[in-house]
């Protein structure tokens, strides 16, 4: 390899570098815009500077789960991952500039060190990012890039001007200080974005609570563990998405066991729901009927249905008679003669009135601490802050 | 770490040493100096990114999106001039308050009601695919099979419904008094099989029950399309009046 195109290998890493801070700063700058607690559109593409959209739901996913942030307890949403992204991405373009510059005049101890942590960021991008998306995918890209252009621009050279001369600093020396500015550069933009982030604290408790806690009829379903120690009320409906993902978040965050849960079924689907005008998740009635028919397996019942939801949704969609079906393959002829039957009909409407007993919002999930709502907000980007902060003992 | 020494040329004396410290040193701080300015520049996006969210949170400018409430049905039929009849007569006679009597006798309809037979039936037409008529033997207030079988059908077709309402009538054989004591042993047969079937502790407080004898607001022969327990009988303007005509009402009060 000769001196120029290691330049060129300095250049491709200052593209890749440059190209990862674009992607790194929308992914920050689409998460600071939800501090204001509102719901807003994603930019989500792997073409830098195209605009926002409310369809980016394996965004909004990446977004919610656990490897998109750090310190989440102690910050509300966290210390979004993409700002140490940033940071490194800044110390590399202006490392890879230097490079670019000094061509085969750069120290090899330089070279190395490019080489040694230009592939840090695409490391990092594949352990802790487990969620696809494709702001991510630009990020993965750009790592990548940097990363094959820092450990190309590191192979020996024979350099026809001459080889760098000897240096002043010793080279483990410099490599220290190059590994502190990098330090420092990770660490600065989420040290300005933790001063600047506003307290959440006096938000958490301003949306409203459950007017009644009965339930006369004992239409609701009860999901304890022998860990459960604070008591909640869910509002979930089984083919909708975003329950499907809180329900997962609060597996995952291992909060689900925790909770002494009453399980509000709400489908929203005018089947039976007569607060829709139109479904909106056509079968969503007969799967919320079948978690109740579940019984003891009620749990197992409504996590097949979150996790098998795409499929369990499309058969919903094509009519009863096959998500019938469906029903039958997998739960057996009793759960779906318990489907069928006027009293789980009237154990559903029994669910849906306590939402008007309650005076609820018409949107799932829905999750009561106490009689206390968490706000919809906290139950995604905020939801372990907010935990923490009204009922800590389940983070213990 | 010293660098190694070239391994195939050597400069001529002709040629001038590379000023490699110098061009190093340049570089050096020209990558610097855009580290440092990227890293202000990204500092600044980020504090101001920041800063516009809690200026939102804190002054939030555009109003929050209206989410409905979870609330009882509410549906076409329920025009001002139905909910108020629904409402005079729920409220006059028709649901009972603690120990009161419960129920309400045809003068008192007519005279709550404010309106006038035709209109009363009127209000009720938009119920025809909600309710039912359970029909009665002659002088009769037994429930049949069939009356107790669409009674159940239509009991737990509730969905969002507040109140149930009753309305029993009664032939236009026998006298006044023998009649409206007979549509209110009629009302009373619904209301006790409801009470079995529904097992609900506060029913008393979602049926409104009325007893009309044959003096007010009849059914016309018209009515013998509408859902009944005796739909293969043959259907008579006096036999569609020896019933009692139920149904759900989807309207919030």
């Amino acid at each position: 390899m000769t001196g120029p195109i290691r330049r060129v290998w300095a250049a491709v890493a200052l593209a890749g570098a440059l190209l990862g801070l674009t992607f790194a700063t929308t992914s920050t700058l689409d998460y600071a815009e939800h501090l204001d607690r509102g719901l807003h559109d994603l930019h989500c593409s792997v073409i830098p500077g195209m605009p926002a959209t409310s369809a980016a739901e394996a965004c909004r996913a990446a977004m919610y789960s656990p490897y998109s942030a750090v310190l989440k307890t102690s910050l509300w949403g966290g210390v979004p991952i993409s700002l140490f992204g940033q940071g490194a991405f800044v110390f590399f373009a202006a490392f890879a500039l230097y490079l670019l510059i000094s061509g085969p005049r750069a120290p090899r101890s330089a070279r190395w060190f490019f080489a040694a942590t230009g592939v840090t960021p695409l490391l990092v991008s594949l352990v802790m990012l487990g969620e696809i998306c494709r702001v991510c995918l630009g990020i993965y890209l750009s790592s990548a890039l940097l990363a094959v252009a820092a450990v190309l621009a590191a192979r020996p050279v024979a350099e026809p001007g001459g080889s760098a001369p000897h240096r002043r600093i010793p080279a483990w020396v410099a490599s220290l200080l190059w590994l502190a500015a990098l330090g420092g550069s990770t660490l600065a933009p989420s040290l300005v974005y933790a001063a600047r982030a506003p307290d959440q604290r006096p938000y958490l408790t301003r949306c409203g609570a459950l007017k009644l806690a009965g339930d006369e009829n004992g239409a609701l379903l009860h999901l304890t563990t022998s860990r459960s120690i604070q008591p909640a009320t869910l509002f979930e409906d089984p083919l909708c998405p975003t329950c499907r993902a809180f329900h997962q978040r609060l597996v995952t965050e291992g909060v689900m066991d925790k909770l002494d849960i009453r399980l509000v079924m709400f489908p929203l689907d005018s089947e039976c729901n007569w607060m829709l005008d139109e479904p909106l998740h056509p079968g969503a009635c007969m799967v919320a009927r079948a978690v109740l028919c579940g019984a003891g397996q009620a749990r197992a019942v409504l996590d097949w249905a979150y996790d098998e939801q795409d499929h369990v949704a499309r058969a919903g969609k094509a009519g009863k008679d096959t998500l019938r079906a469906l029903l039958r393959q997998r739960w057996g002829d009793e759960l779906v003669k318990c489907v069928d039957a006027r009293a789980t009909q009237t154990r559903l409407n029994d669910n849906l009135r306590f939402a008007v007993s309650n005076d609820i919002p018409v949107s799932t999930p829905q999750m009561y601490l106490g009689t206390r709502r968490v706000c919809d907000e906290d139950t995604d980007l905020g939801l372990l802050f907010a935990l923490k902060e009204l009922a800590p003992e389940v983070l213990k | 770490m010293t660098e190694p020494m070239p391994q195939f040329a050597s400069p001529s004396p002709a040629t001038p040493p590379p000023p490699s410290r110098g061009l190093r040193a340049f570089a050096g701080a020209l990558a610097a100096v855009a580290g440092v300015v990227l890293l202000a520049g990204v500092g600044l996006a980020i504090s101001h990114s920041v800063g516009a969210a809690e200026e939102r949170l804190l002054t939030p400018t555009a109003e929050a999106p209206k989410i409905a409430v979870a609330a009882e049905a509410e549906v076409a039929y329920c025009t001002p001039k139905f909910k108020q009849v629904l409402e005079r007569v729920l409220h006059s006679c028709g649901l009972a308050t603690g120990a009161e009597r419960r129920g309400c006798k045809p003068a008192d309809v007519k005279s709550f009601a404010s309106i006038s037979d035709d209109d009363f039936n009127a209000l009720f037409a938009p119920l025809e695919g909600r309710g039912g008529v359970v029909m009665f033997d002659s002088g009769k207030d037994e429930l049949d099979d069939a009356a107790k079988k669409l009674l159940e059908e239509r009991w737990f077709e509730r969905k969002g419904a507040r109140y149930f309402f009753v309305v029993a009538r009664a032939s236009k054989t026998g006298t006044v008094d023998k009649n409206r004591a007979l549509s209110h042993r009629r009302a009373n047969s619904v209301m006790f099989f409801l009470q079995q079937i529904a097992k609900d502790p506060e029913i008393e407080e979602k049926v409104g029950l009325l007893w009309l004898g044959n003096e007010f607001a009849q059914l016309s022969k018209g009515y013998c399309s509408w859902p009944s327990s005796r739909e293969k009988d043959k259907c008579t303007e006096e036999s569609i009046n020896r019933s009692a005509f139920v149904s759900w009402v989807d309207c919030r009060l």
